[in-house]
């Protein structure tokens, strides 16, 4: 009687075992974990993993478990390696990615050869979805969007700020000189003449420089009331300090992402001389949560499950794009490659429903057009949200 | 007016801190001829213990640098007697390159590894205070960066011609094999050397570090200056790196100024060019220096 038993219980464990080494679906998971890029790399991977945490404790997708199969693109060769890899060796449906947008491009060309779904849910250059790929998609705001949304807080809250005409502004543009700064400040720069701006000076500088005394002369020189800087972190840190110790001070600095949204940056550069410095990058987290649904619960599963808060928003934004593109398979039939671009194609999120707060809709080339940046400002040391109102959790200060 | 004197001082500030960071390349690759593309991660290291030493302990920067040079002087003895010294029988002299491009290698991933890719802060303890000569601002460590500059090329300079060591390093640098003959011992004067020419950077770590974040790849931003400013000062000549620092820091400023901050650097390596062209020897190439005559 009881061997019996015991052979139908042996029997049911072989079949739900193998039904579950049947039932689960491999994604790849693209980024720098180790390199120059690995802090924002693994951050970047990091709201991926939650995402998927969600999925599979939600049932999965279409009944299957998520598996994630992680690649490191620490250079442009590797993420090509590591892309195939994923396509042939590990077979995975799709891959997530990347953060650095130079990978991005170089293993989205390997997916599309290959006829797989690659989801960028992080890299900004405008590359990235202007190559007219048919199996590329990206969630995330990029390079126009940051030139945008810096040119609107100029218009519609600096220069009212300032009680002045946004035409009787000085504006100078600065930029790290590859093609990160390149293609941000000319997107500011396109956006600045259409909206009537007077830019004064615009010059690019290389990221790996020691010394930025002479353009801080040149911008004090040209009166430039309004500053925009593209840049990464030294460079940011090094404009930041040299100008207040040449005495020049402009009425606004409004900095593009990079080293502009880390706390180190504030540390480093002293919370007084940082303080009312505006910043325009993917949403972080002190943000009014209204148009952000879901962003605390984020917050919560990251601190459960890392054991320390999120590091920055690159974590978030992988989450909110990840979450949309996996929920939307789950609602087709299969994981063929062109189930799954119908898929994600039919996604029609409104603006304020995701915890980014910007909705979700894709347009022919394959870039979310409903993807948005949001505007901060540092305030007693703590990068809050400023712009839009909706989003703003404090007010916008100008300082004069 | 008001505006080229504070381009004019910004230049010369910058060009001593070239030439801080320049000193101890001359010295290695004036004597011991070694191409050492791990230069700037000495650097870095240096930075970084800087870092350590005044934020865990309270050290002001300025004195972490009888700690830091010490250590950095190690460094480089343990460099030259267990990397460099094994490859100067191999046939090949690149191939010293090659070890040293590998030990830069693995030192920014090491601290990529031990402190993130994120930037250090070191304390400034009142280095960054501007200080204003009439309409021209410079700020306290700047001027630290350019009287150590100046104290350190003076006091290797001495020590060269004055000492019994120097004496005996500049043989070598002359010619290995005569000095071998008159009973110096080669090696040891390489690892000294190697070990000085570090402390140098060490001790540039100090006066770097309270004015310029720490970063993994700090180095890299210093090291390509630093050997055009040693090629320029005409291999192994200590005033002439010193002197080709103060060019290039001028040129760096003015061209940044002047012509735009994104064609600064064609501008420098242009010059540098030029200079080469004109005098392959580097501009200051005269009896004090140390590399004239090949080994």
């Amino acid at each position: 009687m009881k061997l019996p038993n015991l052979l139908k219980m042996t029997a049911a464990a072989i079949v739900l075992s193998a039904s579950a080494a049947h039932a689960e679906v491999k994604f790849g998971a693209l980024y720098p974990f180790s390199g120059q890029l690995a802090l924002l790399g693994e951050e970047s991977a990091r709201g991926l993993e939650i995402a998927v945490d969600e999925i599979n404790a939600a049932g999965g997708i279409q009944g299957e478990k998520v598996v994630l199969v992680k690649g490191d693109a620490v250079d442009n060769n590797q993420a090509i390696g590591e892309a195939r890899r994923l396509i042939s060796l590990e077979k995975v449906s799709a891959i997530f990615g990347t953060y650095s947008s130079a990978r991005s491009i170089a293993a989205s060309q390997v997916a599309e050869l290959s006829g797989i779904p690659y989801f960028e849910l992080g890299a900004v250059a405008d590359e990235v979805t202007s190559r007219g790929l048919k199996y590329m998609f990206r969630t995330n705001p990029y390079a126009k969007d940051m030139g945008e949304m810096v040119v609107d807080m100029v218009v519609e809250k600096v220069a009212p700020g300032l009680g002045k005409q946004p035409g009787d502004l000085k504006i100078g543009i600065i930029y790290e000189d590859s093609s990160y700064g390149t293609s941000v400040s000319k997107h500011q720069a396109d956006f600045a003449k259409e909206k009537g701006l007077n830019i004064v000076l615009s010059s690019g500088y290389p990221a790996a420089t020691v010394d930025m005394s002479s353009l801080v002369l040149q911008l004090k020189q040209a009166g430039a009331d309004v500053v925009l800087q593209t840049s990464y972190q030294n460079d940011s840190v090094l404009f930041l300090q040299q100008a207040n110790e040449a005495g020049y001070k402009p009425a606004a600095v409004i900095g593009g992402g990079g080293g502009y949204s880390m706390q180190p940056t504030a540390d480093a550069v002293g919370h007084d001389v940082i303080e009312n410095v505006l910043d325009v990058d993917f949403t972080q987290f002190l943000v009014n949560t209204k148009a952000t649904p879901g962003l605390e619960a984020f917050v919560e599963a990251y601190k459960e499950k890392y054991g320390i808060a999120p590091r920055s928003g690159h974590s978030l934004n992988n989450y909110v794009g990840a979450k949309a593109l996996m929920e939307s398979i789950g609602k087709a039939e299969g994981f063929e490659p062109d189930t799954i671009v119908e898929a994600v194609k039919a996604i029609d999120i409104a603006d304020g429903q995701t915890a980014a707060g910007y909705g979700i809709k894709f347009g022919e080339n394959g870039q979310n057009e409903r993807a948005a940046m949001m505007g901060m400002q540092w305030q007693g040391g703590k990068l809050v949200a400023v712009y839009p109102d909706a989003a703003a959790v404090s007010k916008l200060n100008i300082a004069n | 007016m008001e505006t080229f004197l504070q381009v004019l001082v910004s230049g010369l500030m910058l060009g001593a801190l070239f030439a801080i960071v320049s000193v101890g390349l001359t010295l290695i690759f004036g004597i011991v001829k070694v191409v050492n593309f791990a230069h700037g991660e000495f650097l870095m290291l240096g930075m970084y213990l800087v870092y350590l030493f005044t934020t865990k302990l309270g050290i002001h920067p300025l004195l972490t640098s009888v700690i830091v040079a010490p250590l950095l002087f190690v460094a480089g003895v343990v460099t030259q007697r267990f990397i460099i010294q094994p490859l100067m029988s191999a046939r090949d002299d690149h191939i010293q390159i090659f070890a040293t491009v590998g030990l830069s290698t693995a030192l920014i991933n090491l601290a990529l590894l031990l402190f993130g890719a994120d930037i250090a802060n070191t304390p400034s303890s009142g280095l960054r205070t501007p200080i204003t000569f009439g309409p021209v601002r410079v700020l306290l460590g700047q001027l630290v960066i350019l009287a150590v500059s100046i104290m350190l090329v003076i006091g290797l300079q001495a020590f060269l011609k004055r000492t019994q060591t120097g004496r005996a390093i500049r043989a070598v640098a002359q010619n290995r094999a005569a000095a071998q003959l008159m009973g110096i011992n080669v090696n040891r004067i390489y690892m000294l050397t190697f070990g000085i020419g570090a402390a140098c950077v060490g001790l540039a770590a100090s006066m770097v570090a309270p004015l310029y974040p720490t970063s993994p790849n700090i180095g890299t931003y210093f090291v390509l200056t630093a050997f055009v400013v040693v090629v320029l000062g005409g291999l192994g000549s200590l005033t002439g790196a010193f002197a080709g620092a103060m060019i290039i820091g001028l040129i760096d400023s003015f061209a940044g100024f002047y012509i735009g901050s994104d064609v600064r650097e064609v501008v420098v390596f242009g010059v540098f060019l030029l200079i080469l062209i004109l005098k392959p020897s580097g501009l200051f190439s005269n009896r004090l220096s140390l590399s004239h005559v090949s080994p």
